[in-house]
């Protein structure tokens, strides 16, 4: 059973690495989607073992919410948004690909001589799911810095929200039920906010391209 | 006497096999554009009809034109020798690893790529050069897949690899093993000049990579050089279903009947991969040669967090 948490802990992060090699405003939507869909798998599984063992209920609920938000809701939002604007894939990086995803690699093995000697984390699977997800808020927040259109950096924040989430989930076996609601609740009034933002930039400077924020309008 | 019988198994499954899991593909992707298709054993059709014709040779060719078909198929067939197609009959032939076995194919490459740069038309350079591209960009994710699965076997010896992947229990559900198995159906992809990368039934086309090099060939030479394709291929989904699906731990028996019976499972496994190598040609196009280098550097990511995820379980 532990080795299906592992698989599951990997399949989160290559999700994340599928996101760094995408270019298309769509694809990053549907891998966004994908691992939200990944991560209410794993507290679905995590739910279910509580439910069984002490009668639990509260990580299931969460993995309900997970379904509704993050897999539902939530990309539907942001593909209202990207219906209202005309602008399609990622032209500009800093980098080519190619050179993105391998400064990920070097992420997640910087993650890995930064978690591997945190003491208090104990067993080497538990080990092995904190890097993982670990590495997953820090390519979120490498995808974030990467991408110069604000509609991906809305989702590299959404999966920096990701990381955490699964990074709590694994090392203390589920947050508090109040914590985790209190941060869906703010997570969704973020991208509402960002959403409409994205619109307004759009419409004030025909573009979303965050650097053009800097040009004066008058 | 074993030894004996191992070459004899491993040469003859191989050659008999490789024609068949390219007439599968055809054959899947046929039904799904709704049309009957050729029949699967088309290839040794076409095979039989080209030994049998004379080739022409450019004037301009040197003896490279000549001897890369040799070489191409000789270097694939030693690969294929490295690789058990069932670990019944125990390999005595310590003579070469998985690192012998990626470098034999890279030689048959390489004079593939001399060949189609021999005559000097203007597809063969191309090809080439695009070959040559992909080729580099792949190697990398091949030995690092192949290698952690190793690393953890403690042998790079492909009969070790596999006698130990009998001893783990459900190898899919292993972080480790789940993403070097990911990352080497890309390589299959990859290598066999499948859909994604380049597609296999063009001919004539300004896209073509493969069949750019073989333009120039005839005859029997076309006929080798087609059959080394193959058992290439067949040699990257060996690893792939011998390594990550292992299945002879289950056949209780021992003799004649268990190596038949494993060879059949074998086939079966074969099947399912050629069906999904065809379900990946069907839902995808073509990529643009520039957005190749974003393939290799997931298949490449495959590998590496893999070769991670073995640090950090530590085994």
């Amino acid at each position: 059973m532990e080795h299906y948490f592992d698989v599951l802990s990997v399949l989160i992060l290559l999700s994340s690495f599928v996101l760094v090699s995408n270019k298309r405003i769509h694809a990053y939507i549907k891998t966004f989607r994908l691992q939200s869909a990944l991560i209410a798998l794993t507290a679905g599984v995590m739910g279910f073992e509580d439910v069984v063992n002490d009668g639990n209920y509260d990580v299931l609920v969460v993995c309900a919410i997970i379904i509704a938000l993050k897999v539902i809701l939530i990309p539907r939002l942001l593909h209202r948004t990207y219906g209202n604007i005309e602008y399609r894939v990622e032209k500009d990086f800093f980098f080519n690909i190619p050179i993105l995803v391998i400064i990920c690699c070097g992420l997640v093995v910087f993650s890995y001589f930064s978690v591997s000697n945190i003491g208090a984390l104990s067993g080497l699977h538990i080990n092995l799911q904190v890097v993982n997800s670990f590495s997953v808020v820090l390519i979120g927040f490498f995808f974030m810095i990467s991408r110069k259109k604000a509609l991906g950096q809305i989702i590299g924040y959404l999966v920096i929200e990701n990381g955490i989430f699964v990074t709590a989930m694994f090392s203390t076996q589920g947050m508090p039920f109040i914590v985790d609601v209190g941060i869906f609740i703010d997570l969704i009034t973020a991208v509402l906010i960002m959403g409409i933002m994205v619109i307004r930039i759009n419409d004030q400077f025909e573009s979303i391209d965050v650097n053009k924020l800097k040009n004066l309008k008058g | 006497m074993i030894s004996v019988a191992y070459f004899i198994v491993q040469t003859v499954v191989i050659l008999l096999a490789a024609p068949l899991v390219n007439g599968i593909i055809k054959k899947i992707k046929a039904l799904s554009q709704k049309r009957k298709g050729a029949p699967v054993t088309q290839l040794y059709f076409d095979l039989f009809k080209l030994f049998k014709k004379g080739m022409v040779v450019s004037d301009t060719a040197s003896w490279i034109f000549r001897a890369a078909p040799y070489v191409v198929f000789a270097t694939s067939l030693a690969a294929a020798l490295l690789v058990p197609v069932t670990t019944m009959i125990p390999s005595q032939w310590h003579a070469g690893d998985l690192i012998l076995m990626v470098y034999l194919l890279a030689l048959g490459r390489f004079f593939m790529m001399l060949a189609g740069l021999d005559t000097a038309s203007a597809f063969g350079g191309m090809g080439s050069s695009r070959e040559a591209m992909i080729s580099s960009l792949i190697e990398p994710s091949i030995l690092v897949s192949l290698i952690t699965v190793g690393l953890i076997a403690k042998s790079t010896d492909l009969y070790r690899i596999m006698e130990h992947m009998k001893g783990v229990d459900a190898p899919l559900i292993h972080p480790v093993y789940l993403t070097a198995f990911l990352a080497l159906l890309i390589i299959i992809i990859a290598e066999t000049a499948r859909i994604p990368v380049d597609d296999p039934s063009t001919h004539l086309e300004l896209t073509m990579v493969h069949e750019a090099m073989l333009l120039e060939y005839s005859g029997r030479s076309l006929a080798l050089m087609e059959l080394g394709a193959s058992i290439k291929q067949l040699v990257f989904i060996t690893l792939a279903v011998n390594i990550f699906i292992p299945n002879d731990q289950f056949i209780l028996i021992t003799g004649a009947a268990a190596v038949f019976l494993s060879l059949v499972i074998y086939l079966i496994k074969v099947i399912l991969i050629a069906a999904v190598i065809a379900v990946a040609e069907i839902c995808t196009v073509k990529l643009r040669l520039f957005s190749v280098p974003n393939l290799a550097a997931l298949s490449f990511i495959l590998s590496f967090v893999g070769f991670m995820q073995y640090f950090v379980l530590g085994r």
